[in-house]
């Protein structure tokens, strides 16, 4: 989605090359055009002003073109032959998620200089701020602005996300919906596993509305106790496994916090449960539990119900606070870290680690990785089982587990095991993406919106920059993965929960975004990726100074940061090589086998060129 | 003088190094030039420290041990425990003692002998004569001036400069004695468009705003009678205001009517030398908590200076290239902001300066020739207790500047960050004579040419070369224009930050990858090779086969 591709005078980087093929990229998954707007199957122009329209770039300054809103996106663009268009800006409408009308009479709010354009103002979840000024007559603006507010909060108009109208048709074999499924995650695993069994209690949501259907849990445990447990555990999320150490059976298990209220309930059941995790592992003596939270947050829920497990009560276990903070801590440090990036003030430059400082983002991120880090240390190194939790188990606690987990098995820094960790630690077991993205939802000032998601893929790149050789994906896919997240194109990120879902019948009615990553494959590949790390334990350092600030990111908007030279086009061109080489060798061999065999069957085939491979 | 004067005790058995996992046990030396430690835990490994890398000895003593913490110019770092505080102690006045040694000719360089192999004399490969052949086939404006030769007109300059050809020798030592220092001004850089970038020292206007028609000839007769020029001075205005009641000043727009002059606000290399040693400081400091990282990296300032000098080379390079203009550089003493700005600047529009050659040349000609006061401004590192006035780590933040741009130019560098790493090392110290004293006459006084050996017959030799280049690097022709926004430059962690850097490892992926792509490409010629001696056999054998039909060579083996 390019914000600008025009060039500010000091950058001589895009030559006229790279914007033909970043043009043809396009063309590749767009197959219509109208009037040079490339469209999707499906996406249909709804209006379309031609001319009079300018964006106010941020970096740039003013930009005089075209502004089409689609069913699908809003497309500003300069060019009047369809073979010479530019794409100023591209935005999904479901990623605005605030449209303001601005200039005039009607508002007191000025420009710094001083003018107060008359025109559009629209907030972006990706962190944009996109500014349009339109004409006063023809009533040009009410038009427009009523068909954004009406398309970009499809949810609050009763109306189907593009997710539903949107007709890409992809190969049989690159169904994203096929990536994941439980069973053969499980199995992977290791299932069946001594002292762990499946349960198809949840099967029909009934054990817990925001669990998937399948769930792993200790053996010894009857139905009836998950039950008891379900009683005892914050809406009804029990401790259930997320991963097993392959050798030494040390879990990852997740929950809710306990609900012991002000009175100290207590639950033999829980209390049993929780031993039986324990003793699925033969190495462990304690269970040692990673409550998310800071302490006083834990401290704070008793009053609402809620609580942690106390240290007398559960003799056989440890409790740690990780002091990660909550959803609304989180949301006001990205709001901070956005204001920082668009470096509005002239000072801001010279002031730009103090800011970037004071958003606390990566104070908070650091704090998140250590908590993950020092639970794959303790599962690694102490042979610990590990069971975590927050307040309710869907923001925190994912974050927790699903880093952990990447830390610990090669298999989820691979592609697909990255696409199977997002289902598996957030989709499945109801990380509420509708809530905090709020799709489609008008309600822009809901404090139930939190970039929780976000956080977790700024942590995982954050480990990337650190083994940059660790990761078979790279950091396009990261990005798309955010991207996608909000733009509502593909069915993967939308409802709250496994049941929401399969109730909507998404599998049916829309794409799975792993269905493009699987026909893009190649974009998406880290170059540096080496597999002989396989067996290697990631443990990140988490301190704020080897923590970067995600610029390829936060700041991609501002043309000035683009990376100046096309590393990444380097790299999947030296990949592009050696496969093509791989193959010439693999083929050459063939026919000197060929024709050896032919002339004197007697020679030796040479050497398998697989056996080179680095 | 003998070096054993300093040194009381010259050997310690069973000291103990801490290293990466614990401790070795090891027996620690004193030599001249250096501390060796010699392990005892079956490794043998010899650790060879040297003196005038360590920037200060730290001495913590307790009932437990005696420790001696050797904090290096490389931002390395090495523990010892020595068994007695008295040997402790010895130890450690000797090594401060003998790192701070001001005579030259005691310098290691000259007792080093170094036992590599080299093809060429790294002292031989860049000089003014090499330079000025290359770029009389672009202009024929210059000429080799060797009014300099015995150091009386300039006394930090080469003897040999490259000034405009229609200027005499008397003009110029009438123009060394307007410029500070007898900097007068001389060619710094030729650009393709037939710009040029010239340097000095500032005139020496004074109160009474002396001129020099002499300087002013010399410097318009660059620009013909139609071009204007600029004159960038990297003081702010305040500062040139400042210089003239010292006797300095600058070049005002009444005397020089045919340059514009603008002012830059680079600082000088004392306050520049202020925040390395806080960043140094911040980075080092492992045990403080982070929480205020970032508050500490923007105080040390150093990233500004690092963007203002940035800047500062992409405006002159801007009008070099853009605007088609040539510049004279110079802030006071014409020998640190001024070359940073010009050997910048040179690295932006020459693709010759990103090779490694080129970018060594570089250091040769802009740095060491133009008479940097390497000795000077690299005696103590950040971490010394001892610092003198007039330290600076102008070199070292070229170097990162250099580093930001190779950052943002992945592609279009030859060299990798490895070999910034070992230029600031070697600039600190080093076994090799390039960065001994502070300018050609003392190294001439010294003999460094014959006594030591050349940096650069060490780097370009055939076994070390290899460790410095970039695998992804293209010939990329043209100007590289650099982002200075604040977003963009980053601390260098691979200097700065030691402990964590993945971009070796990320080379050395890279490296490997390329070399399996010549292995396959070998591989495929001689399959290739293999196939069609295969073929040429069958063809005279079976002349069925030139059908390239199967069944006929079926046929013929079943017969």
């Amino acid at each position: 989605m390019p914000e600008c591709i025009e060039l500010t005078p000091m950058d001589n980087s895009k030559s006229p090359e790279s914007t033909q093929k970043a043009n043809t990229m396009v063309e590749s998954t767009l197959t219509t055009k109208s009037d040079g707007v490339p469209l999707y199957p499906g996406e249909v122009v709804c209006v379309a002003l031609l001319k009079d329209v300018t964006y106010l770039c941020p970096y740039m300054g003013a930009l005089t073109g075209r502004l089409v809103v689609t069913n699908y996106k809003l497309y500003f663009y300069q060019g009047t032959t369809e073979q010479y268009t530019r794409c100023i800006v591209e935005v999904p409408l479901c990623t605005i998620s605030r449209i303001e009308k601005v200039g005039g009479v009607t508002t007191s709010s000025r420009n710094p200089d001083g003018r107060n354009p008359y025109g559009l103002e629209m907030f972006c979840k990706d962190i944009r701020v996109l500014r349009f000024v339109m004409r006063q007559e023809n009533r040009q603006r009410k038009t427009i602005h009523d068909k954004l507010q009406e398309l970009s909060f499809p949810a609050s108009n009763k109306l189907p996300f593009f997710a539903c109208l949107f007709k890409e048709e992809y190969a049989e074999d690159k169904n994203g919906w096929t990536t994941y499924s439980a069973k053969t995650e499980y199995q992977r695993l290791g299932m069946p596993i001594e002292g762990w069994r499946y349960t198809k209690h949840n099967s029909k949501y009934e054990l817990c509305d925001t669990y998937p259907h399948l769930l792993v849990v200790p053996a010894a445990a009857s139905d009836d106790d998950l039950k008891q447990v379900a009683q005892f555990r914050s809406r009804g999320r029990i401790p259930v496994l997320s991963w097993i150490h392959p050798e030494s059976q040390a879990t990852i298990t997740r929950c809710a916090q306990p609900l012991v209220g002000i009175s100290g309930k207590k639950s033999r059941d829980d209390e049993r449960y929780i031993q039986l995790i324990l003793d699925a592992n033969p190495h462990a003596h304690k269970l040692l539990i990673f409550d998310a939270r800071p302490q006083a947050n834990a401290v704070a829920n008793v009053a609402r119900g809620g609580g942690y497990e106390k240290a007398d009560v559960y003799t056989s276990s440890e409790l740690f606070f990780c002091d990660i903070h909550n959803i609304h801590v989180m949301r006001e440090s990205l709001r901070k870290l956005q204001d920082a990036c668009l470096l509005a003030h002239p000072n801001d430059d010279k002031h730009w680690l103090s800011n970037l400082e004071q958003t606390q983002w990566l104070h908070h991120s650091k704090v998140i990785l250590a908590a993950a880090t020092r639970i794959a240390d303790r599962i690694e190194s102490g042979k610990a089982s590990v069971l975590v939790h927050c307040s309710d188990g869907w923001d925190r606690t994912a974050q927790l587990t699903s880093l952990s987990m990447i830390m610990l098995d090669s298999y989820y820094r691979t592609l697909e095991g990255f696409m199977v960790l997002i289902e598996k630690e957030w989709l499945s077991f109801g990380h509420k993406f509708a809530q905090r993205i709020g799709h489609g939802d008008k309600n822009h000032s809901d404090s139930e919106r939190s970039p929780v998601f976000l956080q977790f893929i700024d942590c995982v790149w954050q480990i990337t920059q650190q083994f940059p050789t660790a990761f078979e994906f790279n950091e396009q896919f990261l990005i798309l993965i955010l991207d996608h997240l909000y733009s509502c194109l593909y069915g993967t990120f939308l409802y709250n929960s496994e049941r929401e879902r399969k109730k909507e019948d998404l599998r049916k009615k829309t794409k799975s975004l792993w269905s493009l990553v699987m026909s893009l494959r190649d974009d998406y590949l880290n170059a540096l990726y080496v597999s002989a790390y396989q067996n290697h334990v990631l443990l990140p350092i988490a301190a704020v100074r080897h923590l970067d600030f995600w610029a390829g990111y936060y700041a991609r908007w501002n043309p000035k940061m683009k990376m100046q030279e096309p590393i990444q086009e380097r790299h999947k061109e030296l990949l592009k090589i050696r496969d093509h080489l791989r193959k010439k060798v693999e083929e050459l061999e063939r026919q000197l086998a060929a024709k050896q065999n032919a002339s004197s069957p007697a020679l030796t085939i040479p050497q398998d060129a697989a056996a080179l491979s680095v | 003088m003998e070096f054993s004067e300093f040194i009381q005790t010259p050997k310690v058995e069973d000291a103990f190094l801490e290293v990466e996992n614990g401790t070795v046990p090891v027996t620690a030396c004193l030599t001249g030039h250096h501390l060796i430690l010699y392990s005892h835990n079956g490794e043998n490994k010899e650790y060879w420290i040297l003196h005038k890398n360590v920037d200060s000895v730290e001495k913590r003593y307790s009932v437990e041990k005696n420790l001696l913490v050797l904090k290096c110019k490389d931002f390395t770092q090495h523990q010892i425990t020595i068994p007695t505080a008295d040997d402790a102690t010895n130890i450690a006045n000797s090594i401060e003692t003998l790192s701070s040694l001001n005579n030259p000719a005691l310098q290691y360089p000259f007792f080093h002998r170094p036992k590599f192999t080299f093809d060429e004399d790294g002292y031989d490969l860049f000089c003014t004569e090499h330079r000025f052949a290359s770029l009389s086939k672009m202009s024929d404006q210059w000429r080799i001036s060797n009014i300099n030769l015995h150091f009386s007109v300039c006394n930090s300059y080469p003897s040999q400069v490259i000034v405009p050809k229609d200027i005499s020798n008397e003009m110029i030592v009438k123009s060394a004695k307007f410029r500070y220092g007898g900097r007068f001004p001389i060619l710094s850089y030729l650009h393709t468009n037939g710009r040029v970038v010239m340097r000095c020292g500032q005139p020496l206007t004074g109160q009474n705003q002396k001129r020099c028609k002499e300087d002013e000839k010399l410097i318009n007769i660059v620009l013909g009678s139609t071009h204007r020029g600029y004159i960038l001075d990297t003081r702010t205005t305040q500062a040139a205001l400042q210089a003239r009641s010292k006797g300095g000043g600058f070049e005002t727009e009444f005397n020089y009517p045919q340059w514009r002059k603008f002012h830059n606000s680079l600082q000088k290399y004392s306050i520049q030398q202020e925040s390395f040693v806080r960043i140094v400081e911040a980075c080092q400091d492992r045990n403080a908590s982070s929480d205020r990282w970032q508050s500490k990296l923007e105080s040390s300032n150093w990233l500004s200076h690092v963007k203002d000098v940035l800047s500062a080379a992409c405006l002159v390079a801007q009008c070099v290239d853009r605007e088609g203009a040539s510049v004279l550089v110079h802030g006071s003493e014409g020998t640190d902001s001024t070359l940073l700005v010009t050997s910048l600047t040179q690295v932006i529009l020459d693709p010759y300066c990103r090779t490694i050659r080129g970018f060594l040349c570089l250091i040769d000609m802009e740095w060491v020739q133009a008479g940097h006061p390497f000795a000077d401004r690299c005696f103590h590192g950040a971490q010394s207790n001892q610092r003198t006035r007039s330290e600076g780590p102008t070199f070292t933040l070229f170097l990162d500047c250099v580093h930001q741009l190779l950052q943002q130019f992945p592609l279009s560098f030859e060299f990798s960050a490895l070999l910034l790493i070992h230029l600031h090392r070697h600039a600190y110290a080093s076994g090799f004579g390039t960065f001994l004293c502070n300018n050609e006459m003392e190294r001439r006084k010294f003999k460094v040419r014959t006594k030591t050996v050349s940096l650069w017959s060490y780097l370009l030799s055939v076994n070390v070369l290899p460790m410095f280049l970039n695998p992804l690097y293209q010939t990329r022709p043209g100007v590289i224009w650099p982002s200075v926004a604040p977003q963009s430059l980053k601390l260098w962690d691979g200097l700065f930050l030691k402990d964590i850097d993945p971009s070796p490892e990320v080379q050395r992926i890279v490296s490997e990858s390329i070399s399996y792509m010549e292995d396959l490409q070998n591989q495929i010629s001689e399959l290739t090779k293999e196939i069609s001696l295969l073929e040429r056999e069958e063809e005279t054998t079976s002349p069925l086969l030139q059908n390239g039909q199967n069944q006929a060579i079926d046929c013929q083996n079943s017969a």
